[in-house]
C-alpha cells in the first residue's frame, strides 16, 4: 500500500510537472555553479599571471599561485549556497503540494473512506517526495561530473566521486527538511496561501536570521561561499553560541564545505556530528507529520486561497 | 482631483491599510523583520559601545599625557544599522509580496470587488485608493523598524544620532519605502493574472529569488577579489595601486559582472542605503549633497523599477475583473 500511495504521488506531481520543474531548476543551479566556478578558475589563473609581470617589472619575486591552495571541488563550492536558497524553496513547495492537493480537491476524504491507514498513507507520500528530490539531485550529481570533466580537463577520482555522493546524500537530507516543513504547515494551518507563507517563514529564519544569531553571520554574507568569520566575542554570542548546532542551514554549509573538501581543520567524526541535529529534525518532523496526519480533520477541507 | 473624488480615494486606501492589518499572515512576518532587527541592532551596538569605550579611555589617557591633537574615533553609528537595511532588503521584499497577493487574493475571496464597482468608484480611484493604502501600510511598516533601530542604537550603543544622521537615515528608509513598494507592484500583478491566487505567490516569490538573492550573489561571486578568504590581491601580496593596474586588463569582465548586479533592483536599493547609512568608509566623510550626486544612479535605477512597477499595478487593478474568471480564487 505504502508504495502505491508513493508511486500515485510520484505520478500526480509529474502530471503537474512538478518534477520537470524540480529537476529543471536543479540542473539550471547546478550549470551555473560550474559556468562560475570555470569563471573564478580562469580569473584567478588571469589575475596570477597579470601579478607575476607586475611583480618582476619591479623586481620582486612571484607569489605562490593562490589557485594551487583550491582543491578541485572548490569548482562546485556555489552549490552549498543555492541548495540552501533555491534548492529549499523547491523543496518546500513538493512538500506544500504533497499534503495540499489532496486536502483541497477531496481525495483525501475520498481516500481514507478506503481500508487505507494513515501511517501507510504518510509513508507513501514521504517515499515519493523523497523520491522526486533523490532524482532532482542524482541529475544534479551527474551534471557536476560533467562541469569538473569539462573544467579540470580530467574525470574526478575515486575519492572526489565518493565526497561528491556525501555532498548530495546531505543535501538530499536537507532538502527532505523543508519538504517536512511545507508538509507540517499545511497540516496546522486551515488556509493553503497561509501555509505557504508559515513555511517561508521558517525558512528565512533558518537560513537568514539564525546564522547571525549564533555565528553573527550578516544575512548578506550567508550568500557568499568564501567568507571571513565574524566577531563573536561579545557576551551576547555567549548564550547564543549554545544553540549553532540547531542552526541548521549553517550547519549544512559547514559540513558541506568539509565533505568536498574545500574546508580543512575538522576531522570526520566532527562533520558527521554537525549532521546529527539535520538527522535528528528530520526524523521528529517526520514523526510529527504522522501524528497530525493520524489527527487531521479531512472532512474539513480547506480553502485554496 | 475634486474632494469627492478625494475622499473616495482615502476611504479605498483606509479600506486597503485595515485590511491588510487584520492579516495573520502578516503579522507573523512583519514579528519576524522587528525580532530580527532588533537583534541585529543589538549585536552591532554592544560591540559599538566597547569599541566607543576604548577609544573615550585612549582620549583621556592620551589627553592626561598633555597629547592635544587626538584622531577622531573610527566608529560610524549608523552603520550599526547594516543588519537592519539587509533584512528589509530580504525579508522586506518578501514582506511587500506578501502584502501584494494578500490584497488581491482577500478581494477575490470575499467578492468585495463587485461591490466596490457596484458603487460610484472609477477603476483608476480603486487602483490608486488601493496603492495609497498599501504605500501608507508599507511606510508604517519601514517607520516602526526604522524607530525600533534608532532606540536601539541610543539605549544600547550609548550614542543618539545627529540631525545629519536623521536626514541621512530618512532618506534610506525613504529608498526602503520605494524598493518595498516595487515588491508589493510584482505581488499584485504576479496574483491578479493568475487564475489560482497561490500560483501568482509562487511566480512572484521566484522572481523575488533571483532579483534579491541569485543575481546580487553572483555578481558578488564573480568579483576578482573575492576568490580566495582575506581577499585574492592580498594574498598576492598587492596593494590598491597594484589591484587597479591589474583590473585594467579585465575591463569587460567587470561590465558583465557589474551589468548582472545593474539588473537586480536589490542590489541598487542596498548600494543607496549603505552609502546613507555610513556602512561603506570610503564614503563616510562626504557632504550630503555629494553623497547623492554620487549615488545618482542607485536613484535612477530605484525610479525606473518603481515607475514600470507601478505602471504595470495600475494597469492590472484597472482591468481586474469584479467577478473572478474560472480557476479558483
Amino acid at each position: 500500500m505504502i508504495a502505491t500511495i508513493a508511486v500515485q504521488h510520484v505520478q500526480s506531481l509529474r502530471r503537474q510537472r512538478v518534477v520537470v520543474a524540480l529537476v529543471g531548476t536543479l540542473l539550471a543551479m547546478t550549470a551555473m555553479a560550474g559556468l562560475i566556478g570555470w569563471s573564478s578558475h580562469n580569473t584567478i589563473v588571469r589575475v596570477y599571471d597579470q601579478a607575476v609581470r607586475l611583480l618582476a617589472a619591479d623586481g620582486k619575486p612571484a607569489p605562490p599561485n593562490p589557485f594551487l591552495l583550491k582543491p578541485s571541488l572548490s569548482l562546485l563550492s556555489n552549490m552549498a549556497i543555492y541548495i540552501p536558497l533555491i534548492g529549499a524553496l523547491l523543496a518546500l513547495v513538493l512538500g506544500h503540494l504533497t499534503m495540499a492537493d489532496d486536502e483541497s480537491s477531496g481525495i483525501g476524504r475520498l481516500l481514507f473512506s478506503r481500508r487505507l491507514s494513515r501511517t501507510s498513507y504518510v509513508l507513501g507520500k514521504l517515499a515519493g517526495a523523497s523520491a522526486v528530490l533523490a532524482v532532482g539531485l542524482a541529475v544534479s550529481l551527474i551534471a557536476s561530473v560533467a562541469s569538473l570533466w569539462l573544467v579540470n580537463e580530467t574525470l574526478p577520482t575515486g575519492s572526489e566521486l565518493g565526497r561528491l555522493v556525501g555532498f548530495y546524500g546531505l543535501s538530499w537530507l536537507y532538502l527532505l527538511l523543508f519538504a517536512l516543513i511545507g508538509m507540517v504547515m499545511v497540516l496546522v494551518t486551515r488556509r493553503r496561501s497561509l501555509a505557504l507563507l508559515a513555511a517561508m517563514g521558517v525558512w528565512l529564519v533558518m537560513t537568514f536570521a539564525l546564522p547571525q544569531f549564533t555565528s553573527g553571520l550578516r544575512p548578506t554574507a550567508s550568500l557568499n561561499p568564501i567568507t571571513d568569520p565574524a566577531s563573536t566575542t561579545q557576551p551576547f554570542f555567549d548564550v547564543t553560541a549554545k544553540a549553532r548546532p540547531f542552526s541548521l542551514s549553517e550547519q549544512y554549509k559547514t559540513a558541506s564545505a568539509h565533505v568536498l573538501g574545500t574546508a580543512t581543520g575538522e576531522s570526520g567524526t566532527e562533520t558527521a556530528r554537525r549532521v546529527v541535529p539535520l538527522a535528528v529534525s528530520v526524523a521528529g518532523l517526520g514523526l510529527l507529520t504522522t501524528w497530525l496526519v493520524r489527527r487531521h480533520d479531512y472532512s474539513r477541507g480547506s480553502s485554496d486561497d | 482631483m475634486t474632494s469627492a473624488r478625494g475622499t473616495r480615494i482615502m476611504t479605498l486606501a483606509r479600506h486597503e491599510y485595515r485590511a491588510a492589518v487584520r492579516s495573520r499572515a502578516l503579522v507573523a512576518l512583519l514579528a519576524v523583520l522587528v525580532l530580527t532587527t532588533i537583534a541585529s541592532v543589538y549585536i552591532g551596538a554592544a560591540d559599538y559601545r566597547s569599541q566607543l569605550a576604548d577609544y573615550n579611555a585612549y582620549k583621556a589617557a592620551a589627553q592626561a599625557s598633555g597629547i592635544t591633537q587626538v584622531p577622531p574615533a573610527p566608529l560610524a553609528l549608523l552603520s550599526l544599522l547594516r543588519g537592519a537595511v539587509e533584512y528589509l532588503e530580504i525579508i522586506g521584499a518578501a514582506i511587500a509580496i506578501t502584502l501584494g497577493y494578500l490584497s488581491v487574493s482577500r478581494e477575490r475571496a470575499s467578492r468585495t470587488l463587485a461591490l466596490i464597482r457596484s458603487r460610484p468608484v472609477t477603476p483608476g480611484e480603486l487602483a490608486v485608493g488601493t496603492s495609497l493604502g498599501a504605500v501608507g501600510l508599507i511606510s508604517t511598516l519601514v517607520a516602526f523598524t526604522a524607530a525600533v533601530g534608532v532606540v536601539c542604537l541610543g539605549i544600547i550603543g550609548h550614542d543618539w544620532i545627529n540631525g545629519v544622521q536623521a536626514l541621512k537615515l530618512l532618506l534610506a528608509y525613504l529608498a526602503s519605502i520605494v524598493y518595498m513598494t516595487t515588491f508589493y507592484a510584482l505581488g499584485v500583478i504576479c496574483t491578479a493574472k493568475s487564475r489560482v491566487a497561490a500560483n501568482g505567490l509562487m511566480v512572484a516569490l521566484a522572481i523575488w529569488l533571483m532579483v534579491v538573492l541569485v543575481l546580487p550573489q553572483i555578481g558578488d561571486t564573480l568579483d576578482a577579489d573575492n576568490q580566495v578568504p582575506g581577499g585574492l590581491f592580498a594574498s598576492l601580496g598587492l596593494g590598491k595601486p597594484g589591484e587597479t593596474a591589474i583590473l585594467t586588463h579585465f575591463t569587460t569582465y567587470e561590465k558583465v559582472r557589474t551589468g548582472i548586479e545593474a539588473t537586480s533592483l536589490a542590489k541598487h536599493y542596498e548600494r543607496f542605503a549603505f552609502a546613507m547609512t555610513d556602512v561603506k568608509e570610503k564614503y563616510r566623510g562626504f557632504s550630503l549633497g555629494h553623497l547623492l550626486a554620487i549615488k545618482r544612479i542607485e536613484i535612477e535605477w530605484l525610479a525606473f523599477y518603481a515607475v514600470a512597477l507601478g505602471a504595470g499595478l495600475r494597469r492590472t487593478l484597472r482591468r481586474q475583473p469584479a467577478v473572478p474568471q474560472g480557476g479558483q480564487p
